[in-house]
């Protein structure tokens, strides 16, 4: 919404300054997102007169002028062709800065001093492009100031307005409010027309609920004219551009009374007009050449052979107004808000008339908005007005009185007025205050769509009042413990741990294209959004890795080679009866491990550090005992992949795994990549803290023995380990392996495991013999369960 | 035998400070003083001395073994000094050496900024809740007194899916209000949570990502007012950008709140003087809150006779890149670490 000052005090007999305007409205809820000046850029051009014009003596193309501009005369090099001796013209002076940058000095064209610049249409910024100079009407004074001539001596708001203030997309609307909020009160408006013309508009409402009241009137022998100056200039400095007088005024009324008018062709319908629905099948060719195939629910304006216009969007192209036009109907009415909103997302057609549908105009607004509309027409391009019909289906009617209490609204406010500041602040809206039954009651003035209960009063009580006045405190709350819910708690901890282990965490977006979501999850069907932004965004995600592995790819293409990046976020796991969201946490690494590091020998990261991460992140959210196994998703390399969970909890936790070389190659550079992801509910479930209470240590000493086994080459390290530690779970303190070899001292098919393992007794020191006897036992065992031999 | 002595002390003495190594001394000692040394063979001849000379001479052996014993300690300590100095050269390192750091991780600045903004809340009587990122119609709009036709979903570019088994129509949460619906229905007042989480609009350009993250909060109780928003509003914004800065309300619309609020804070760069940051005003807005509009309350059951409550949204990207100095939105979203890293800095985990 733009309006400007000048237009505001029109209708507002106040006078402040434009910042002093924008900072009450602000304050008060129409937020005024800029003020700026008009006449930027013209404070130093004037109108000049042209006395002498003569060709430039060392250039074809330029004439070198005598220009009279009041108080003296200046000597002018100018370029164009298109002026004459006795032109009125736009003198830019020494020292002005045009709208477009261009700055004005005294200077020297081929020799001939210039003292200023005849401007053009462009250059002024009253045009994207122009022809020659711009030549000012004959009457126009030299020396006098060019911005008042072209309406610009004036500022310029731009307002953000809220859907509830539909009553201020009007320029009076606006001065209404400020009205309001200053107690100097409005210009009356009282349009004068005389009924000159004996014919009167025919109209008929069928669909009342679609337009409750449509106002009509018929002027007839008018001549179509370009608007004068004033209305041009109006218009232009809002954005609108002048079609003619007719349109001119229309618009000028739905900016001025946020009435949305229109003007038909009298010749090209036949009276009378009906209100109605369409009918199925029915098209309509608007004034934007759209061709809206219609249905039922959509309201028209249509006479007895074909629709005119849809109601309160846009009016029909072979009925609108042309230069040949004599005879007008001109229409102004109230369709109801959720019948223009839903044809005008079902056809997908926005305009200014829609706009103020939607939001709900005054219904009651409609005859004085024709009376100002003919009264401009006619003054504008002569003609007779006929009689206004007044068409009501009786479907709408005015608010009920709104109750107030006036202990609540302050209760509520935090404020502390007297009831008779309150019921001040509303008559000054347009309430009007009403006793019923003993309560207290205001009804809404019929432009306020917006107050209908107590707490819509409450809410225009304190914003006149001011926010500013209400004072700010704490509540007073109960001592009660807060907690943040217990999975946030394992969320950050987890978010904590990663990070302290290295990880930089990552926020991708929870939608993937539908091939990279297929390509990591075939399986599983996706949801799909209806209305995707792209197509790289067009299912949601049922695992991190694909954003995982597109943030990798980013960095790897920016020479980032190294990394290690984590996530924790939602995936979105469809099932047949319901979408399942769960909170996921991956990991990703790639790269050098200690890249370019003095103290340790180049090496690229492998499957075993980010095991080791995953058993470490594991271990500090109190899983006890995660099991790998081999198995995983069908993008890891099938040798490097394993699945786990733990010994108490048998449902899979997570995977892990090397990024299968195919989809390696999807990356740029190509290089390995290891990634890991768990289902944090699953982890949380997992926890199995023993109790600490009944663990003692040891206070006598360990004994450590080593010993190499030979197995089967693809025998797993973990469950060879785990059974060596079964053997004496109650003696045997800890097994470590040492080292896996093969190699030509070993037969084909074979390995060698080394480990060592910690003897300790809680209650004793162990004997030789004791420790030899478990030796004896932990190689029986090797021997038995997997045929392995000491070496 | 005087003579021998004298010779002996003489010799041990230059032969002390001739030494150049603790071994070479403890052997010297040996040599002197030990059961073969020259010393204890020397004074087997004091048998053979006239009873007259010997006091003498036994006094005269006696500080022959004290002065030696004596110059050797005194040699001992000095090649002990001399041997460390040595070891001590010998192990000097390069300390500018860069040490073996840990890999240096990081939160991301917009996980930072949550963990800060729940803190906060926390510690005021607020603790967090979450809840679906795909939600109904009826949670996303409807019961936030967002009818079909209500000019407000223009606001709102919204994200569809296709409806649930039971025809209801879904969204991705435009916003996290659904999450004060859902607290709402399932628990009676006195209520204070905060919904921090991801909300998805249909906007992609400079300044908006079809992705971002939002705080809701509120609080319903036995007469909560409009001044007790602005109270816990104020002191979140000091608290949270570590300022005491001017905290403005200006009324504004929200279908879910009434009377509503936009709440803007002096602007954090300028002070209020007028910067490119502020456009000029020496204001920036943080966010939007207001007291809970009654046919909300009337949506979940609650009378709004006895209750009332404030609501309040904020931006969470918003306030990290105020708070962090990040220039441009989409950073936050390409995961660059060296943006990563740069924000990890300084910032504890």
């Amino acid at each position: 919404m733009k309006l400007t000052r000048r237009w505001l005090l029109e209708h507002w007999m106040g006078d402040w300054e434009a910042r002093s305007i924008g900072r009450r409205l602000t304050q008060a809820g129409l937020e005024v997102a800029s003020v700026t000046r008009l006449d930027q850029g013209l404070e130093r051009v004037e109108v000049g007169c042209l006395l002498e014009v003569k060709q430039h003596p060392e250039a074809d193309r330029l004439t070198v002028c005598r220009v009279d501009v009041g108080a003296e005369q200046l000597t002018i090099v100018c370029g164009a062709r298109n002026h004459r001796v006795g032109d009125r013209v736009a003198v830019a002076r020494e020292g002005a800065v045009l709208p477009n940058g261009m700055k004005i000095a005294i200077s020297s064209i081929r020799g001939q001093r210039s003292e200023g610049m005849l401007a053009s249409e462009a250059e002024l910024g009253l045009a994207e492009a122009s022809e020659g100079i711009l030549i000012l009407p004959p009457d126009q004074v030299p020396g006098t100031s060019l911005a008042p001539i072209l309406g610009r001596d004036d500022d310029l708001f731009e307002l953000e307005l809220t859907p509830n203030r539909g009553d201020c997309l009007g320029v009076r609307g606006i001065a209404r409010e400020l009205a309001a909020l200053s107690g100097i009160p409005l210009r009356p408006l009282q349009p004068q027309v005389a009924v000159t013309d004996a014919t009167s508009a025919e109209i008929m409402i069928e669909h009342g609920h679609g337009c409750p009241r449509y106002v009509g009137r018929v002027i007839r022998g008018l001549a179509m004219q370009p608007s004068p100056a004033w209305l041009q200039h109006r218009l232009e400095a809002v954005g609108l551009r002048s079609i003619n007088a007719v349109v001119d005024v229309t618009n000028y009324i739905l900016l001025d009374l946020n009435h949305p008018m229109h003007a038909f062709d009298l010749a090209q319908l036949v009276m009378p007009l009906c209100v109605r629905g369409a009918f199925p099948g029915e098209t309509l060719t608007l004034l934007n050449g759209t061709i809206c195939k219609l249905v039922p629910e959509d309201v028209l304006i249509a006479d007895a052979r074909r629709p005119l216009a849809l109601a309160g969007i846009m009016g029909g192209m072979e009925t609108g107004v042309t230069e040949a036009t004599t005879d007008l109907f001109l229409e102004v009415a109230y369709f109801s808000p959720t019948t223009v909103t839903r044809s005008g997302r079902r056809h997908g057609i926005n305009s200014d008339s829609r706009y103020r549908f939607e939001r709900g105009v005054d219904p009651e607004g409609l005859v004085l908005a024709m009376e100002r509309a003919t009264e401009l027409i006619l003054e504008l391009c002569g003609g007779r007005a006929g009689p206004i019909t007044v068409a009501d289906a009786g479907t709408w009617t005015p608010r009920s009185p709104v109750p107030l209490r006036h202990e609540r609204v302050n209760r509520l406010g935090g404020i502390d007025l007297t009831q008779a500041d309150m019921e001040t602040v509303l008559e000054h809206l347009g309430c009007e205050k009403r006793v019923l039954q003993g309560q207290i009651c205001f009804q809404p003035p019929s432009h306020r769509h917006d107050l209908a209960q107590e707490e819509d009063l409450l809410e225009e009580i304190v914003r006149v009042h001011g926010y500013d006045n209400v004072t700010r405190v704490l509540p007073r709350i109960e001592t009660r413990p807060m907690e943040n819910d217990a999975r946030s708690h394992l969320f950050s901890q987890s978010t904590r741990k990663m990070v302290a282990m290295g990880y930089l965490e990552t926020i991708n977006y929870s939608f993937v294209s539908k091939a990279l979501q297929h390509r990591f999850d075939p399986e599983r069907a996706a949801e799909e959004l209806v209305n995707p932004i792209s197509e790289d965004m067009a299912v949601l995600r049922t695992s991190l890795a694909p954003g995982l592995l597109e943030a990798a790819r980013r960095n790897l293409s920016r020479a980032n080679l190294s990394l290690r990046l984590f996530e924790v976020g939602r995936v979105f796991l469809r099932s047949d009866t319901a979408l399942e969201e769960k909170e996921h946490l991956a990991g990703l690494v790639t790269g050098e491990l200690h890249p370019h590091a003095w103290y340790a020998r180049s090496r690229a990261v492998d499957f075993f550090d980010l095991k080791g991460d995953l058993e470490h992140l594991a271990l500090s959210q109190g899983c006890m005992d995660l099991v790998f196994s081999p198995g995983g998703p069908e993008f890891l390399h099938p040798g490097q992949k394993a699945l786990f969970q733990t010994r108490s909890h048998p449902r899979p936790v997570g995977w892990i795994g090397m990024l299968h070389p195919d989809h390696q190659r999807l990356l740029d550079p190509s290089q390995a990549v290891f990634l890991f992801e768990l289902d944090m509910d699953e982890l949380r479930a997992c926890r199995s803290i023993p109790d600490r209470s009944e663990v003692t240590l040891s206070r006598f000493p360990s004994l450590e023995r080593d010993f190499a086994f030979m197995v089967d080459d693809e025998l797993g390290a973990g469950p060879f380990m785990d059974a060596v530690a079964g053997t004496d779970p109650g003696l045997i303190q800890a097994v470590r392996l040492f080292d896996v070899y093969r190699g030509d001292a070993l037969p084909a098919g074979k390995k060698s495991f080394a480990i060592n393992v910690v003897f300790r007794a809680p209650d004793r020191t162990l004997t030789d013999q004791e420790a030899q006897e478990l030796c004896h036992r932990i190689v029986e065992t090797a021997q038995r369960l997997f045929g392995a031999r000491q070496r | 035998m005087r003579k021998q002595l004298e010779e002996l002390q003489a010799r041990a003495l230059e032969e002390v400070q001739r030494a150049t190594s603790v071994a070479g001394l403890e052997e010297l000692r040996v040599r002197i003083l030990g059961k073969k040394g020259m010393l204890t063979q020397l004074l087997r001849g004091l048998k053979e001395v006239s009873d007259a000379e010997r006091p003498e001479l036994g006094m005269l052996a006696n500080q022959l073994k004290e002065g030696f014993n004596a110059a050797l300690t005194a040699r001992m300590g000095d090649l002990h000094h001399l041997e460390l100095q040595q070891r001590l050269a010998l192990e000097r390192i390069d300390v500018t050496l860069p040490g073996r750091r840990p890999h240096g991780g990081g939160r991301h600045p917009i996980s930072r900024a949550l963990s800060e903004i729940e803190d906060i809340f926390l510690q005021m009587g607020f603790p967090a809740v979450s809840g679906p990122e795909v939600e109904s119609d009826w949670h996303n709009f409807g019961a936030l007194n967002i009818p079909p036709d209500h000019p407000a979903r223009e606001m709102h570019d919204t994200f569809y899916l296709a409806a649930d088994s039971q025809g209801g129509a879904r969204v991705l949460r435009t916003h996290t209000s659904p999450v004060q619906i859902r607290v709402m229905e399932s628990r009676q007042p006195p209520l204070r949570v905060i919904a921090p989480g991801k909300v998805y609009r249909c906007d992609s350009d400079l300044t908006h990502t079809p992705m971002f993250h939002q705080v809701e909060g509120f609080m319903v109780d036995r007469d909560v007012h409009f001044g007790h928003l602005m109270g816990v509003m104020e002191t979140f914004l000091r608290r949270f950008f570590e300022r005491q800065l001017p905290v403005r309300f200006r009324p504004s619309f929200f279908p879910f709140t009434e009377p509503s609020t936009e709440v803007d804070m002096g602007c954090l760069f300028c002070e209020g003087s007028g910067c490119r940051i502020c456009k000029g005003s020496g204001w920036i807005e943080v966010l939007g809150a207001g007291l809970i509009h009654p046919n909300v309350l009337a949506n979940v059951g609650i009378d709004k006779e006895i209750y009332s409550g404030f609501a309040f949204g904020l931006g969470v990207e918003r306030m990290a890149m105020l708070k962090y100095g990040i220039g441009d939105l989409r950073t936050l979203y390409e995961n660059d670490v060296r943006f990563l890293s740069l924000h990890a800095r300084g910032e504890g985990v």
